[in-house]
Order: structure tokens, then C-alpha cells, then sequence
């Protein structure tokens, strides 16, 4: 039980401006958002007209938006196992290490700090296809890169761009995780025999299995959200759509395709997605904190 | 002067749960009041209500005759040593003893002033500057002191401050509280579960059991003349051997085959209760009874013997009996006691009144 | 580890420094191409060592103009950009910190409902809400101001739990004691609490510098007026040029100059990033 102050009025005071600009930045954006998904409104903003679930319909009628879909799921898919494995192999070395830790952790954790944006210019560049030296030692290795004409590559362009921000990040949650691993256990399994390859399979490994759940979601929520620096400043969603994830799509059809309504339908949509994960998530850390 | 009243003061949370039924207490001024009970009697929750951090649900409390039950803590001139001291981790000795005098407005001087008399009787000088961290435990319950000290409160509430120290530091600390109190001449509550703290730094002790306070009185009082068979099991150590008995005109018996002769005018269910120190030893032809003896605990300066009556049927009620010096007996012997009646202790089943 | 097998220690650190010089692939070139005048980039050709060009590109994007049609200078977005950063991140303090004191230390109605609204901004990020945040902020006047860049973000979930989880851990006798001694609510905010909430405070405060410095759609949208560019947005202004016009050397300086500030954080205050970090997933 925690002890408290008698006063009624004072926490109000407290909580207002956090509730001020909750309801000015969220709660009336959202609610304009639902109230606009029921509306067709034209390029000007000059007359709008209720066609209750017509956006709805249109969005889950359209191809596009589930080609959109498979896209956002291959891309954080892939962007949460590329960089985790990679991660968990630095962090397995760095682990075993005992000279350097810090000075490599140093020079590994960096690229948490750069903009997403950012990442993907640096990236672009040494892909760029007329210019850039990894496009051209693929060219003499006899693959044409091109992102700027082929889907596939232009999603590999981002996924290793928004990969490279995030195996920061992963490696100090690995790293975290395996320093956890009590010494005594993988003591015992050296006793046993088991070989240092067999004793990460089968001791360390599955020991890091809550870190990796955890590491699991935190990337694709990364993946689903926070790539819209990366997409926007390489491939801009193309070429077609063959980038376009979920969240890139509300801004293109909003803000350069101006469909109003389309766009606050796949807010709405969008948001329920988050409604739900965050209540998944509230009862996983419900339980954590009772178990733990 | 009386100095602080409770008068039917009750605590009734709001589930429901009745903490405290009601609790009468009057306090002389520098009188050392020591609450005692088990874990969960009500004590701390009492003392808590004293100092205002809990609300008093029926009641009143006054303090010199004025009503407190709406008052804020730090209105009530009170002051309170905590059980884990409290000591606000990020402030210095000296600041940690200021805090409560710099929220009152006093000026600089005067608390540079108060707060050095105190740290020098406490033996605090040299500490002064040095963050609660870098403390020993002792050093630490005695910063918990001097912030109650500085104040010069009319009341003192400590809230079982000696449990987190070990066993010598608490003797020790428990004689200089002793010694403080009595130079201050300061009005105290004081709580704890352990009735040894209890025994040696009251003046009136309450013993409270679920939130009921059995019996108020002077040590001497309840060590002779426990009201309950509750207070008589608490107070001593080791505590008192109470066996379950019927009162008729043949006297106490302790079982179908053990009388032991009483003329009283009491009838039915007793609890009959003697002291491990007050049993005797003695020969057959005496004796009171006999013990089957099952252990000895050798302390040197005296003896505990554990052992159960023996009757007829094998054994009955066990018993403890504390002899001085050492004794040697065989276990599973039979050891024959007396138990003189100027030392007994009757009590009411029905009613576990003191007859 | 247990066995001492001198050529799995090797290939421990072969790998780190392997990872290490991928990691850092990008910036190498990006330094790189920042020391050659616009002109030695072309088709099939980028140049793989430092040129002799560095001062003067440094020199002008900072100083000058930014190039490929955004002709304010680097440290004036700079600036743009700290002030932005920084009202962020003391703005999600200071109301975060707020409301978990009001949500820890008091009791009154409607507190679960009040956590509840503030733990569904958690993962709403504004890209997903982009377009009616956007209109709210036109309809209020808010485009191309500093309020406008700030104010819309600060709304936190993450800092109000960090900092509901640190006051949770503090002893309630504390908190007696600070009321026997005569302190109320404010004056333990400030005199007991605040203290002792420091190195969790300074640690969120390099992630959230971070964030804030990093903002790059919101500010992209809001800001048309020059006196107001954001360093990290820039970029998208500065790519905008038709293909073969873009002066990489600029871009990559300005690059570089962009992610300077917070790269220098997360190196300079390690041990409090890493709190943070681990702190704010709890």
C-alpha cells in the first residue's frame, strides 16, 4: 500500500496538462478521424458528404491496401530477424569477451541515435545505382541493382537501412539478457559435456526466450511505426507500392494522393490495430508484475 | 497533567475490517508508554493514528486538552521515529534534522543552533555532513532520534525503531532511549512486538491483542497480576505455563487423576497458570505433581526444563519450569515439583476474566 | 566462459570488429563523399577516399546555406532543431512527472480511467494519426510555430510509467515522515521527490532528446516558413531536387552534422542511455 496526500482537488491540477494535450492531440484528432471515415469530402475541402461505411468497404475491397498489408508484414518481419540474429551474434561475442566490452558496446550502440531518415540516406547512397561503390561491386559481381526499378530491391534497401538502426538496440537487450544467464547453470553443463556451441542451444538460448519475445515485439512495433523516416527519405513507398507499408500509405493517400476519408478510415483501422496491442500488451505486463 | 487522551478511540477501515474496536488510554505527561502486542494486534495502527497518518474512525484524541482527530500531522506537534528510520536518502545528517524545522519557518540560526545540541548529545557531530548511506544502523536509528529531537515535540512516537538492528545494538540502544526520554522528560509512545523492549522501557505498558487492549499497567503489574491468560502468555519469558482446568469444591483439577487442593467460591472452567521460575523442585511425598522430562536447555546461569504431567494415562499438559544454576537430568526421567498457590494465577475460561 | 580456447576468443573479437566496421560502413562514406566538391560524383563513379574539399563544404553548409534549395545554414537548423529537442523533452518531463505524482500519491475518482487514457498514447505514434493531428494543429494556428513542432508530441505515456514505477519504489514512511516534518505536496515534489527521481530523470532525458531531436515527419508537415526547418527534415527538403542536380557533398555534411548532436549524446552519457533505454521497456 502506498501512503497518500488527503488533498482531492490537487491531483486534477497535476494531471491536467498531460490530459490537456492528450484530448487537444489525441482524443480530438482520433475522433475527427472516425467522423471523417464516414465522410467523402472533395480535393478542396469545400462540401463533404456521409456514405456511412462506403470508406470502409473501399478500403477492404481494394487490393492495394492488401498488398500494403503483406508488404508492412514481410518488412517488419523481416527487419525484426535480420537484426535480432545479428544482434544476438554480437551480443554472444561480446558476452564472451572479457577484455573491450564497453569500448565495443561503444562503437555498436551508436546508430540508435541517428534519425530513421537519416539512415536511409547514408544507405541510399552506397546502393544509389549510377554512384554508389556497393550497387557497382553488385553490378561486377553480375546483379543489376537498381532499387529505383525493382520492388525487391528497393525492400531490401529498407530493411537493411532501418535493420542497421535498430541491432543497436537489440545488442544491448541480448547482451543484458545473456549477462543474466546465471554462471552457475552453464557451469553445470560444462561439467555435463555439453560443447559451447550445444551448451547456447540448449541452456543459454532458451533462457533468453522472454528477451527475445520482448525483443520480437518491440521490432515489429519499430518496423509498423517508426521506418516512416526511411521509406519516405529512399524509396517513397515504391517503386508502385512494393514499400508502401501500412502507416507510409495513411500519409501518401491523406497528405499526396488527398483522399481524406480513405486515409481516416485506415487511421480507424490502424488505431484499432493499437487498441488491441496495447491491451495485449497491458496484460502481459500485468502478469509479468505478478510473477515476478 | 494528563497529556495526551484516547478516548474510545476505534479504527474502522473502509472495507469494513474493524482494526480496532475502541481503546481508552490516558497519558501523564512524560510518561514512556510502551504498546505491545503480536503481529497484526493493532499497535502500529493505533500509534499511527496518534501521529495523524491514519484517520480516526470513532473517537477522539486530544493532546494538552485540544482536539487532533482533524488536525494534519505536522500540526499535531508530534514526532515519530520509523521502524526503517525514513531517512530521506539524498539529504546530508545535519539536513535530514533540519527539514522538519526549516518547514516551520524557523530561522537559520536558531536551527544551526538546535540542531548541533542535539547532534552532540546524540554523538552525531562528526556525522553531520555525511549522507544516510554512509551510515552504520546504529548511527542511523540515532539521525532518526536527533530528527525527532530537534523538534522538541510534545510527543514522542517510535514505531518499532530497534527491530531492524542486531541483537547488541538493540540493548544498547534501548538503555540510551531509556536515558534520553528520562532527561527530556518527553511524553512517548513507543510500539514493539518484543516484551523484553516493552518490560524494560515502560512506565504503563498496554498490551494489545486484535486491536483490544487487554490490560494497561505499570510492568510490575502485569508480570504479577496479568488480567488475562493472553497478557499472562505474553509477559515473561519463557512465558507462563497455563493449563486448561475445572474448579469444584475438591480444588483445581488439572486432569481426571490431578487435584490440586483450593478452597474458591468460583465454579466451572479455569485456566490455572504458574510461572516456569515459581515451580519448585521437591521429593515424591511433596510434590504437586510430576513432570516426564522430554528436554533440557543449559543456559549456565540457569536451566530449562521441558517436560509434560505425568498422569495415568501417559502424558498430559506440557510444562516449562526454570530452575537457576545448572541442572543435569536424565530426559524421560521424572522430575517431582511443587507449585506454591501464593503464585498461581486463575483465570475464567468463559470469560478470560482474572479470578 | 569456461573453456580457454585462445581461437574462439579471436574469432569473438574477429566478429565484434567485423560488425563494428559494417556498423560504421555509411558514416565512413558519408565522410568520405563530404570532402570532394559536388562535381566528382557522376555516373559510375563515387569517390572512395577523402578529398580535399572537406573545409569548404563543411564550412558552407554550416555557415551558408545547406544547398540544393534550402538556403538556410545548418546551425540555424541546428538551433531550430535543439529547441525543438529540447521543449520535448522537459515538456514530456515535466507533465509526466506530474501526472505520475498525481497517479501514485493520491487517491481520487476516475484514476484508473485517467491512466487508462494516458497509457492509449503509448503506441500511438502521430505517423499513424498523421492527418486529423495535422488539420487540429492548422484549425489551432499552429503551423510554423515552435508550439507547433513541440506541443502536439509531449503527451507521454512511456515517461508517466517510468516515472509511476520510481515512485512506487519509494517508502511510504518517506512520505510520513515528510509529512510529520511538516511538508505538503508540493514542497515533497519538490524537496524529496524530484531528488530523489534524478538519474531516472536524466536518463529519460537522453532517450527523449533523442526522440525529439530525431521528430522528422511531424515538423516536415508543419513547417513551410525556412525560420522554422528542423536539421533531420532538411534532408527530405534537400533530396527534393531533381536527380542529377543534388550536391551529395552538402547532403552528406549535412547528414552527418544531423545525427552529430545525438550520436554525441548517446557516446557522452552511455551508462545513463542504457538506463534509459532498459528503464522506459519495463
Amino acid at each position: 500500500m502506498t501512503v497518500t496526500f488527503p488533498q482531492k482537488g490537487l491531483p486534477w491540477l497535476l494531471l491536467l496538462p498531460q490530459l490537456l494535450v492528450t484530448a487537444i492531440f489525441f482524443l480530438w484528432p482520433a475522433e475527427q478521424a472516425l467522423e471523417q471515415a464516414f465522410y467523402q469530402e472533395d480535393a478542396f475541402g469545400l462540401s463533404r458528404e456521409f456514405i456511412g461505411l462506403e470508406n470502409f468497404a473501399d478500403l477492404f475491397t481494394d487490393p492495394l491496401y492488401y498488398q500494403s498489408m503483406l508488404t508492412t508484414l514481410v518488412f517488419s518481419f523481416s527487419v525484426a530477424i535480420v537484426g535480432m540474429s545479428l544482434a544476438l551474434l554480437l551480443a554472444v561475442m561480446a558476452d564472451r569477451i572479457i577484455r573491450g566490452k564497453l569500448a565495443y558496446q561503444t562503437l555498436l550502440i551508436w546508430p540508435y541515435a541517428v534519425a530513421p531518415a537519416l539512415a536511409g540516406v547514408l544507405w541510399w547512397i552506397l546502393f544509389d545505382p549510377s554512384m554508389g561503390p556497393i550497387a557497382l561491386w553488385l553490378k561486377s559481381a553480375g546483379i543489376n541493382w537498381n532499387h529505383y526499378l525493382d520492388g525487391n530491391q528497393a525492400m531490401i534497401l529498407v530493411v537493411i537501412a532501418s535493420t542497421w538502426k535498430q541491432i543497436s538496440y537489440n545488442f544491448l537487450f541480448f547482451l543484458a539478457g545473456l549477462q543474466a544467464v546465471p554462471r552457475s547453470l552453464i557451469e553445470a553443463a560444462a561439467i555435463d559435456g555439453a560443447s559451447p556451441f550445444k551448451r547456447f542451444w540448449t541452456i543459454v538460448f532458451p533462457l533468453l526466450s522472454p528477451t527475445t519475445f520482448f525483443l520480437l515485439v518491440v521490432n515489429l512495433v519499430y518496423a509498423f511505426f517508426e521506418t516512416f523516416g526511411v521509406i519516405d527519405a529512399t524509396t517513397k513507398g515504391g517503386p508502385g507500392q512494393s514499400t508502401t507499408t501500412l502507416v507510409y500509405k495513411v500519409f501518401d493517400d491523406g497528405f499526396v494522393g488527398l483522399d481524406l476519408g480513405g486515409s481516416a478510415a485506415q487511421s480507424v483501422v490502424l488505431m484499432a490495430i493499437v487498441g488491441l496491442m496495447t491491451v495485449i500488451q497491458f496484460r502481459f505486463i500485468e502478469r509479468k508484475v505478478q510473477y515476478s | 497533567m494528563t497529556d495526551v487522551i484516547l478516548e474510545k478511540v476505534g479504527k474502522t477501515y473502509p472495507n469494513g475490517y474493524h482494526a480496532i474496536p475502541s481503546v481508552d488510554l490516558s497519558i501523564e505527561e512524560g510518561e514512556f508508554i510502551v504498546l505491545v502486542g503480536p503481529s497484526g494486534c493493532g499497535k502500529s495502527t493505533l500509534l499511527r493514528m496518534v501521529a495523524g497518518l491514519e484517520s480516526i474512525s470513532t473517537g477522539e484524541l486530544r493532546i494538552r486538552g485540544e482536539r487532533m482527530n482533524e488536525k494534519e500531522p505536522a500540526e499535531r506537534d508530534i514526532a515519530m521515529v520509523f521502524q526503517n528510520y525514513a531517512l530521506y536518502p539524498h539529504m546530508s545528517v545535519y539536513d535530514n534534522m533540519a527539514y522538519g524545522l526549516k518547514n516551520r519557518g524557523m530561522a537559520k540560526k536558531m536551527i544551526e543552533e538546535k540542531v548541533s545540541d542535539v547532534a552532540a548529545m546524540l554523538g552525531l557531530t562528526e556525522l553531520l555532513q555525511r549522507k544516510p548511506r554512509q551510515l552504520s544502523g546504529g548511527q542511523r536509528q540515532r539521525v532518526a532520534m536527533g530528527r525527532a529531537m530537534v523538534r522538541d515535540p510534545k510527543v514522542f512516537l517510535f514505531d518499532e525503531p530497534l527491530s531492524n538492528l542486531d541483537a547488541k545494538l538493540r540493548v544498547q540502544m534501548r538503555v540510551e532511549i531509556r536515558q534520553l526520554q528520562r532527561k527530556l522528560g518527553t511524553t512517548t509512545l513507543y510500539v514493539t512486538h518484543d516484551q523484553v523492549e516493552a518490560m524494560t522501557l515502560a512506565d504503563r505498558l498496554v498490551v494489545l491483542n486484535k486491536g483490544k487492549a487487554e490490560q494497561i499497567g505499570t510492568p510490575m503489574d502485569l508480570y504479577n497480576k496479568p488480567a488475562t491468560p493472553f497478557v499472562a502468555a505474553f509477559i515473561g519469558s519463557p512465558s507462563m505455563n497455563l493449563v486448561d482446568a475445572n474448579l469444584t469444591e475438591q480444588g483445581i483439577h488439572l486432569s481426571e487423576t490431578l487435584t490440586l487442593p483450593l478452597s474458591h467460591q468460583h465454579r466451572g472452567d479455569i485456566v490455572w497458570g504458574i510461572r516456569p521460575e515459581h515451580l519448585e523442585v521437591s521429593d515424591e511425598r511433596n510434590a504437586d505433581f510430576a513432570l516426564r522430562i522430554q528436554a533440557v536447555e543449559s543456559l549456565g546461569a540457569e536451566t530449562l526444563i521441558h517436560g509434560k504431567i505425568e498422569t495415568e494415562f501417559g502424558n498430559g499438559e506440557p510444562m516449562v519450569v526454570r530452575l537457576s544454576g545448572p541442572h543435569l537430568p536424565e530426559v524421560n526421567s521424572l522430575m517431582w515439583l511443587t507449585a506454591p498457590m501464593s503464585h498461581w494465577h486463575l483465570f475464567d475460561a468463559k470469560t478470560q476474566q482474572r479470578l | 566462459m569456461i573453456e580457454n580456447r585462445p581461437w574462439l576468443t579471436f574469432a569473438s573479437h574477429a566478429t565484434l570488429l567485423t560488425g563494428i566496421a559494417l556498423v560504421a560502413l555509411p558514416v565512413w562514406m558519408a565522410l568520405v563523399a563530404s570532402t570532394h566538391p559536388a562535381s566528382a560524383f557522376g555516373v559510375g563513379h563515387i569517390p572512395l577516399w577523402f578529398g580535399d574539399a572537406g573545409a569548404e563544404t563543411w564550412g558552407t553548409v554550416l555557415f551558408e546555406k545547406a544547398g540544393n534549395g534550402v538556403d538556410t545554414p545548418v546551425w540555424f537548423m541546428m538551433l531550430n532543431s535543439l529547441i525543438m529537442a529540447l521543449g520535448i523533452t522537459f515538456g514530456k518531463i515535466a507533465i509526466s512527472l506530474l501526472s505520475a505524482y498525481a497517479i501514485v500519491f493520491f487517491r481520487f475518482p476516475f484514476r484508473n480511467l485517467c491512466f487508462w487514457i494516458i497509457f492509449m498514447t503509448l503506441m500511438l505514434p502521430v505517423e499513424v494519426r498523421i492527418v486529423p493531428t495535422y488539420e487540429v494543429v492548422a484549425n489551432l494556428d499552429l503551423l510554423n510555430s515552435y508550439t507547433g513542432l513541440t506541443l502536439p508530441l509531449i503527451a507521454s505515456a512511456t515517461a508517466t510509467f517510468l516515472f509511476r514505477q520510481c515512485f512506487l519504489s519509494i517508502p511510504g514512511e518517506l512520505v510520513e515522515a515528510a509529512r510529520i516534518d511538516g511538508a505538503g505536496p508540493w514542497r515533497f515534489f519538490f524537496d524529496i521527490l524530484l531528488p530523489l527521481s534524478r538519474t531516472n530523470i536524466a536518463a529519460l532525458f537522453v532517450i527523449l532528446f533523442i526522440y525529439g531531436w530525431n521528430q522528422y515527419l511531424w515538423p516536415l508537415l508543419i513547417t513551410t516558413d525556412d525560420a522554422y526547418y528542423t536539421l533531420v527534415m532538411s534532408i527530405k527538403r534537400m533530396l527534393s531536387v531533381t536527380d542529377g542536380d543534388i550536391a551529395w557533398n552538402q547532403i552528406m555534411a549535412t547528414t552527418l552534422l544531423a545525427m552529430l548532436p545525438p550520436v554525441a549524446v548517446v557516446i557522452g552519457m552511455q551508462k545513463l542511455f542504457v538506463k534509459g533505454l532498459v528503464d522506459s521497456e519495463k
